[in-house]
């Protein structure tokens, strides 16, 4: 018998930091790292790719609540510390008008590494993402939920959305972030593993041959996580809000219970093509909540906010047994009022200014922080 | 028993250059309704469009019965290209990328172009990426989809003796073939996962046409695929090459390839079918690495130089290119292996040129005007 999984849960985010009078992203890793030891005790601080961006995770959680504390620490922690140097956060993932060519790369061997290896394609990588761990012990239902599960990220994705924005213009995406990624190997969404072995199987492949040490450079959108006894979902935007970005981990976490549920009554939702998940993904990027999204059950189109009402219809059981109703509240506001990505461009409609988008960024950040 | 024609058609896509500053002025290609379809960069300087409607111009031959046919079809094709653009001042380069024109602010003045900038926006404006595209008789829906499973494996091999697109606005990307990477961030790209049957296949599309993804199958654009109006399977991973004996060459390689699967087939053996991302891994070396890199054997679960491993290709494929009466044309692999593919041969010039573009630019138009 399958124990049930711990569904404990972890976020680690991404953020830029911005330069409150130019706006514009501002270089801030190393002389954290050179000035400020204290703070590598307080929270171990990952300098990401570029310097300019932050990654910080919470430790394990057992329940959302608790998660929902910890993000909140984390996020006062990082503001707290950029603002004693004048400086602001922001949660998007994207910079409205910043490019990647103006941002200098964090002289450390192994993103020097990641640098040579991708070339130009590593410099473009100036996105910020959420990753969000749900804890499953046992590997074997993590391969079996991770290929399950894949068939709803398109649609959480569409609720994450926040890159509408690239190097100053509309991109008339809503995720332009989740494009720019897919030009890595090993990225977007997994195709199909049958069973534990063949994953492990692949990943020694690949790594008996050296193009990846382990499998920590597996980068799809959902993976075992290589360290960590987590089943890791990385499709997402970072979320502007604090109270979005944890609706989103516990409807990961509500997705995971389902599925086991639904094992441990010979049952499974249908596993689909990686191509046919892509068409889906394709359309959230592009058109967030706003577009339609593919019922491959029924081979229809249907309205997205539609879809993610039914979505939440099928874990609403899980979501009561795990007490986590009132923190997926905001989903209904989003499906009414629209994403992070739909909010920047309201700004950017009333104002024409892309830096009012980034004070607004600002503002959104901060909101539910004490 | 099967008996595929193996018959060739070429599809090429050409960009307009200005002589005097080398920018692009425009393209011409196929556009998906088999029309031919130009976009202007400066609708005021030049009007393309209305002339082409009067010219006579093609951009895919007519089917060949074999490589030496194809030959005399593209080399006419590419004659009339050149009369074309002399006749309207200006210059051609075959290539994957344009060095250094930026994509920003280019008008699309073509309505059939419109309808893809809508559906991709942003994504779409960077297919000002030019490729190349083989077709292969097989006439056996069942086997084409057997072939591409397997022939999927040696896609990256050919890349790297069909990059052109080292540059992208003016900078070196550092990659081999740039133009991938911005084919691959449109929406069904890239290397196809495998299909059990043609069935199965079918199946993919209709479900993509019945939930109003795609209009039509033309809409699918992977690595390679049965085609979705002719007998054939086609191959669409190459940049476009400058150098018409290179793309000879490399018609008479997938060719040859085609039908060794084929044979493999027919005596009951099969080419082992592998997992979509360990294929990927290897295209991902051919773009970033071209001839000068290592590819894994995944027989042997080993690294080896990509020239090593087509070599090895080449002597599987050899005896079928004497059937096919291609020997010759694929001979001239062997002259790409040792002089470098068409991005080597850039990266070359860009170093004696002080890192000059316009002087790329050059070398492209002239290896394009060679054959004259």
């Amino acid at each position: 018998m399958i124990a049930r999984p711990s569904l404990s849960l972890g976020i680690e985010e991404e953020y830029q930091i911005i330069d409150p009078e130019t706006r514009g992203m501002r270089s801030f890793i190393t002389q954290f790292i050179d000035n400020d030891r204290v703070i590598m005790v307080e929270r171990e601080l990952k300098p990401e790719l570029h310097q300019s961006m932050v990654e910080l995770g919470t430790p394990a959680c057992s329940t959302v609540g608790q998660l929902k504390e910890e993000l909140i620490k984390q996020r006062s922690f990082i503001v707290g510390l950029a603002a004693q140097k004048e400086l602001a956060v922001v949660a998007a993932a994207t910079h409205p008008f910043s490019s990647w060519l103006d941002q200098p790369v964090t002289p450390l061997p192994r993103y020097q590494g990641v640098l040579e290896e991708m070339q130009l394609l590593a410099q473009r990588l100036l996105i910020f993402g959420m990753h969000v761990h749900v804890g499953i012990e046992d590997r074997a239902f993590a391969i079996d939920a991770m290929n399950v599960v894949r068939y709803m990220l398109p649609h959480i994705l569409a609720l994450s959305t926040s890159s509408p924005f690239w190097l100053g213009r509309k991109t008339g995406l809503k995720s332009y972030r989740s494009v720019v990624f897919e030009d890595f190997p090993r990225s977007g969404i997994p195709d199909i593993c049958r069973t534990v072995a063949d994953y492990d199987n692949m990943v020694r492949s690949l790594a008996n041959v050296g193009v990846i040490p382990d499998a920590s450079k597996i980068w799809w959108d959902v993976r075992p996580h290589h360290k960590y006894p987590t089943l890791e979902f990385r499709i997402c935007d970072i979320c502007t809000r604090v109270d979005e970005a944890i609706a989103i981990a516990a409807i990961f976490q509500a997705i995971v219970l389902w599925l086991w549920k639904l094992r441990r009554k010979n049952l499974t939702f249908r596993i689909y093509r990686r191509d046919l998940i892509e068409e889906n993904r394709w359309r959230a990027s592009r058109y967030g909540l706003d577009g339609k999204m593919i019922d491959f059950g029924k081979s229809v189109e249907a309205p997205t906010r539609a879809l993610i009402r039914e979505l939440l219809d099928l874990i609403s059981e899980e979501i009561d047994e795990l007490e986590t109703r009132a923190y997926i509240e905001p989903i209904e506001r989003m499906l009414q009022n629209g994403t992070s990505a739909d909010r920047q461009l309201r700004v950017f409609a009333n104002t024409g200014d892309l830096k009012a988008v980034v004070d607004h960024l600002i503002a959104e950040t901060k909101e539910g922080l004490v | 028993m099967y008996h595929p024609s193996y018959n060739i058609g070429i599809e090429e896509e050409y960009q307009l250059i200005d002589p005097t500053n080398r920018e692009l002025l425009g393209y011409v290609r196929q556009s998906m309704s088999r029309d031919l379809m130009v976009v202007n960069e400066r609708t005021t300087a030049t009007d393309f469009a209305q002339q082409i409607g009067s010219a006579v111009l093609e951009v895919g031959t007519p089917v060949c019965a074999d490589i030496k046919e194809a030959s005399v079809q593209l080399l006419r094709m590419r004659t009339q290209m050149l009369e074309f653009a002399q006749s309207n001042g200006c210059k051609v380069a075959a290539s994957g990328t344009h060095p250094f024109s930026h994509w920003e602010g280019r008008n699309e003045v073509m309505p059939g172009y419109r309808a893809i900038l809508e559906d991709a926006q942003m994504i779409a404006r960077r297919i000002l990426a030019f490729g190349l595209r083989v077709q292969i008789g097989v006439e056996d829906r069942e086997l084409a989809v057997d072939v591409m499973n397997t022939m999927r494996y040696v896609l990256p091999h050919i890349l790297c003796l069909a990059t052109s697109s080292p540059f992208w606005n003016g900078r070196n990307t550092g990659l081999k073939s740039y133009r991938s990477v911005l084919m691959d961030a449109l929406p069904r790209t890239g290397i196809p996962g495998s299909f059990a049957s043609y069935q199965e296949y079918r199946s993919y599309i209709d479900t993509l046409v019945r939930t109003n993804s795609i209009p039509d199958a033309s809409r699918v654009r992977y690595d390679i695929l049965p085609h979705h109006r002719f007998p054939t399977l086609a191959v669409r991973i190459c940049d476009m090459l400058p150098n018409y004996r290179d793309t000879l060459a490399i018609t008479a390689l997938i060719q040859a390839t085609v039908a060794w699967m084929v044979d493999l087939r027919q005596r009951n053996m099969a080419f082992r079918t592998y997992e979509r991302l360990l294929i990927a891994e290897n295209k991902w070396r051919a773009v970033r690495y071209g001839l000068d890199g290592k590819l894994i054997d995944w027989g042997l679960e080993q690294m080896a130089p990509a020239p090593d491993l087509i070599r090895e290709l080449l002597t599987f494929v050899t005896p079928f290119a004497q059937r096919l009466n291609s020997e010759d044309e694929l001979a001239h692999v062997e002259t790409i292996l040792q002089r470098g593919a068409n991005a080597e041969q850039q990266l070359q010039v860009w170093k004696n040129a002080n890192h000059d573009t316009k002087a790329v630019v050059d070398f492209i138009v002239a290896e394009t005007e060679k054959f004259l």
